[in-house]
């Protein structure tokens, strides 16, 4: 991908994480799992990227971090969601929708 | 974290930096395998499933690499705040467990807020007069150059303009030199509604250039400013009054013109004459010779021509700065050899001179040094034994915390986390105290402001600034640290498992813990003895100075100084006919029993003249000073000073008869010691070509100097013959004094409404005022002592208390088993009394220390006096037999049965 599309994608990339790892603590490897299913593997996110964001996300305290068992026994580090977590979320999405209900109204015209 | 299901196992690892590289690499590997697992389920090769993985992932090692950046600053942050998060729960513990026992924590806040707050009181003084800077540039290099009188008795005397002159032209060390009056005159400023009293200073124009002080609005000094007439250029003689241009100081400036600048350039009338104000001062300037409202420029020139006065009048003060890169000492030397070439030079005049170079900050601090840093000494003193005393009961209290620390330690609390816990507690302490003590010396310093000033020098200002408070809180946190450690300490030789076990017979102090205690007792009482003793030293010197007879009654007298401006009196025969009809006028005031008029008062005479006897030869060594001050006839009745020879002034000792001379009794004795003093002749001042005058009587001494045992020679002439600018009145009175001042001011203003009364006070107060620069260092010495006393009493109280508390049961059995409540009282008294001898015998040692400092500033006391240290000594007794009182009963009182049934 071109340097410019990552860093616009960098904070797309928050909010699904967001929003992934909403649904319950969530190791790495299953959030990017489940964006390739969700999004039918039309949004490629560099994995490095995604581990990236949700450290940089747990440094500012918007997801907290615990080492956990998986079903196979191995260890792994799980992320979820603190409250200023949830509430950057929600804000977020909001932000987001208004982002993209504004673009398509230009882009719907003639 | 809520738990998942499916998920059995969560565990939490402590973060630290370390670990973050591991973590990372743990989370990436993880991914990478459960990638190349989901790829060889759908079939690839495990080689290639595990390339394409890793393929995917993207660069590895810098992925590592970032994730770690960001790891270890998230490790750190969360450090940090897991930090102040435990320091805050230590701080809310820490002000809890204070509250619990409030009686100690107030007794140890207020003992602490008593040792911080006396020191940030003196540190305040000690800052102004020693650290601030003085209103000049560079002031470090400012120094002051002094007569110095072979014979020891000035050190920093004045100085001839001839002798100026030829060190202005041999010296290289100073960059410029300015001669200038050590004293300010009083003028009188006319102004439209009414006179006022000024004070003036007379200096060379270079002075303020030599000072680097800049005038703020006008100009400086130039050479056309300099004038003559208020000054006696010497040895009494006045010049015609010619100075015009003068410079005005803030204060005068706000006081007298409202600070308006429209006086620049005005006229304004000084003694009669007009000046113009040239220029505006800095406001936080002050000269060497103090306040000053007007500056007024001289030249010496004339004074420099006339051979009669060149050298023989020593009246001037000379001020330089050093050239850069001479250093003290180089300028010292230089003024040490052109002292003595003049000495060479003009045998007469300069035979007994040195010259000598004090720091301008030296002189300008005058004789408090060495009594500021004795307080300073003393203030550090009474904090140490607060120290102790609060390091000793905090000790004892933390042996009692043993079982609870003894139960953290067991589940695993880190033994640094409880010493910081311990230090914090001692932190509150520390802090608490020094707030309060912080207020505490605001209030002492805005005492010492009104008792103190007289005894400073001029440019202090004391008060609180910011730097001070900085400095005590650092005093205070250090003091939390000193004492906080000990018990700190303790926590690390504590057994845990002996406290759990719950070793009763241990339950109080080990053996090592009782010594400290002892130890720090016995510290205090020695610091205590020592500062009582310098006290009691000081007072009792205070005490003979006070009460020394002065030679005159200065009870019931008041003084007033009347200035006479040369425009009005500009004649001798103006100047007695004023004196007289004043004090006939003063005479019919009712009240008043006598009135007498002199060129200075009493105790305050500060002229010194040279004289030699008529009929010896010319001596090759210098000529003696005495004392001089010109009086009125009814001086000597008035002031009560005995005759004792010959006569005193009279209606013979007119203006125009020949002049006569009275001495005091010690001048006699010296210089006429077969007696025949009476008749003899003199010659007064440095002219060999002056007329004889000749001594008509003999009269008591007067000390004019109280903090010198010996009374100076004086020599009196009568105001008839020689009548100065300047008149002391004195004023006996059958009522208060100062309840005549009114009307003293009337009959003034009846003779001449130009003229004003200044300065009216009581003789007795005047004569005080000389020994206010003594008072100071007893008045908080004697604080200090009582101050300490009141301490370590509470470290005797309070180790006492623990020791019959600790070892209650035992007193318990004892009783039980017979023993008399006098024996237990002996065996508490025995265990303390080890400390309290050991205590006086480190005061003895404190007491020599003590006397080498106050050495000098005792007064016909001897070091050793057996009164004061009898009285030290048994002062501490009594306080440590009262401090004694409460433990000793407490631990006779112990009720067996309860003791023994205890567990």
């Amino acid at each position: 991908m071109a340097r410019d599309d990552l860093q616009l994608l960098q904070g797309t990339l928050d909010v699904l994480v967001l929003k992934s790892v909403s649904r319950g603590p969530r190791h790495g490897y299953d959030i990017a799992r489940w964006i390739r299913t969700t999004t039918d593997a039309e949004l490629q996110v560099e994995d490095r990227a995604l581990y990236v964001s949700l450290h940089r996300m747990e440094e500012r305290g918007w997801l907290e971090a615990e080492w956990g068992a998986t079903e196979n026994k191995r260890t792994a580090k799980y992320y979820q969601l603190t409250p200023e977590g949830r509430r950057q979320l929600a804000a977020r999405t909001k932000t987001w929708s208004r982002y993209a209900t504004a673009v398509f109204k230009i882009l719907q015209t003639a | 974290m809520a738990r998942i299901p499916g998920i059995r196992r969560w565990f939490r690892l402590p973060s630290s930096v370390e670990r973050v590289s591991d973590e990372v690499e743990a989370e990436v590997a993880f991914h990478v395998n459960e990638r190349t697992q989901e790829l060889i389920a759908r079939g690839m090769e495990p080689a290639a499933a595990r390339a394409v993985a890793m393929r995917e992932f993207g660069d590895v090692p810098a992925a590592r690499a970032e994730l770690e950046i960001i790891g270890r600053r998230r490790v750190r942050q969360t450090q940090r705040s897991d930090w102040w998060s435990d320091l805050r729960q230590d701080l809310r513990y820490g002000v809890r467990y204070l509250l619990h026992a409030p009686l100690f924590s107030l007794l140890a806040i207020v003992t602490l807020a008593l040792g911080v707050g006396a020191n940030a009181a003196v540190f305040g003084v000690l800052k102004s007069a020693l650290l601030d800077a003085l209103p000049y540039a560079d002031a470090d290099r400012l120094v002051r150059v002094y007569g110095r009188w072979l014979d020891g008795s000035q050190e920093r005397g004045p100085l001839s303009a001839g002798t100026i002159r030829d060190i202005s032209e041999r010296q290289r060390s100073f960059e410029s030199l300015a001669a200038f009056v050590d004293r300010t005159s009083d003028g009188v400023y006319g102004a439209d509604d009414g006179s006022r009293v000024v004070k003036i200073a007379w200096a060379e124009p270079t002075f303020f250039e030599t000072l680097g002080v800049q005038v703020t609005q006008g100009r400086p000094f130039q050479s056309e400013d300099r004038g003559s007439g208020l000054v006696p250029l010497s040895g009494g003689q006045l010049g015609p009054d010619t100075a015009r241009g003068v410079l005005l100081t803030h204060g005068a400036w706000q006081r007298l013109f409202g600070g308006d600048s429209a006086v620049l350039g005005q006229d304004v009338r000084i003694n009669g004459m007009p000046r113009t104000v040239i220029g505006l001062l800095p406001a936080d300037f002050i000269g060497p010779m103090g306040e000053a409202d007007f500056y007024f420029a001289f030249d010496l020139g004339p004074v420099v021509a006339d051979p009669r006065f060149a050298r023989n009048s020593q009246w001037l003060a000379l001020v330089g700065r050093l050239t850069p890169g001479v250093s003290h000492d180089v300028a010292q030397r230089e003024l040490a050899l052109i002292g003595a070439d003049l000495a060479r030079e003009h045998p007469q005049s300069d035979g007994s001179f040195g010259l000598a170079a004090t720091p301008l900050r030296d002189a300008m601090l005058g004789d408090t040094r060495a009594p500021i840093l004795v307080v300073m000494g003393s203030a550090a003193l009474v904090l140490l034994i607060a120290c102790a005393n609060l390091a000793g009961a905090l000790l004892s209290r933390t042996l009692s915390r043993r079982k609870e620390f003894a139960v953290r330690l067991a589940f695993g609390a880190g033994r640094g986390r409880l010493v910081r816990q311990l230090l914090t507690e001692s932190m509150v302490l520390a802090l608490a105290g020094g707030a309060a003590g912080m207020l505490l010396a605001t209030f002492i310093l805005s005492m010492l402001r009104g008792l103190a000033l007289p005894a400073l020098p001029d440019y202090v200002d004391l008060s609180l600034d910011g730097g001070a408070v900085l400095v005590m809180a650092f005093l205070a946190l250090c003091t939390g640290l000193a004492f906080g450690t000990l018990p700190a300490l303790s926590i690390d030789r504590s057994n845990p498992q002996g406290a759990l076990r719950d070793e009763t017979r241990s339950s109080g102090e080990s053996r090592r813990s009782r010594s400290l205690r002892g130890v720090l007792v016995a510290g205090q009482i020695a610091l205590c003895v020592s500062l009582l003793t310098g006290a009691g030293l000081l007072a009792r010197s205070l005490w003979a100075m006070t009460t020394a007879p002065l030679g005159f009654d200065a009870d019931g007298v008041l003084t007033a100084i009347v200035h006479l401006p040369s425009r009005d009196y500009p004649t001798p025969e103006a100047r007695v006919r004023f004196r007289e009809q004043f004090a006939e006028h003063l005479r019919t005031v009712p009240g008043v029993d006598a009135v007498a008029e002199a060129s200075m008062a009493p105790t305050a005479v500060s002229s010194r003249v040279s004289f030699a006897v008529a009929g010896t030869p010319p001596s090759k060594d210098a000529q003696p000073f005495v004392l001089y001050s010109i009086v009125s006839d009814d001086y000597f009745r008035t002031l009560r000073i005995p005759v004792r020879g010959g006569r005193t002034f009279d209606t013979q000792d007119r203006a125009d008869a020949s002049p006569t001379v009275v001495i005091s009794e010690s001048m006699a004795r010296r210089y006429w010691p077969a007696g025949e003093a009476v008749g003899a002749r003199i010659r007064i001042g440095p002219d060999s070509n002056s007329p004889l005058i000749e001594v008509i009587g003999i009269v008591g001494d007067v000390r004019n100097d109280r903090a010198r045992p010996d009374a100076e020679p004086i020599a009196y002439r009568s105001s008839r013959q020689s009548a100065g600018p300047r008149a002391v009145f004195l004023l006996r009175t059958r009522t208060d004094p100062l309840a005549l001042v009114r009307s003293v001011e009337r009959e003034l203003a009846e003779l001449d409404a130009g003229l004003a009364l200044q300065r009216p006070t009581m003789l007795r107060a005047l004569a005080a005022e000389g020994l206010a620069g003594r008072r100071l260092p007893v008045l908080l010495l004697a604080a200090f002592g009582g101050l300490a006393l009141l301490v370590a009493s509470v470290g005797v109280y309070a180790m006492f208390s623990s020791m019959t508390a600790a070892r209650e049961r035992e007193f318990g059995v004892r009783m039980a088993l017979g023993s008399r409540p006098r024996a237990i009282a002996g065996l508490v008294l025995r265990q303390g009394a080890k400390w309290i001898v050991v205590g006086l015998a480190g005061g003895a040692l404190g007491i020599v220390l003590v006397v080498r400092l106050v050495r000098d500033l005792l007064y016909e006391v001897s070091p050793f006096d057996s009164t004061v240290l009898g009285a030290a000594v048994v002062t501490l007794f009594g306080c440590a037999a009262i401090a004694l009182v409460v433990p000793v009963r407490r631990a006779t009182r112990v009720d067996p049965m309860a003791a023994l049934r205890a567990e």
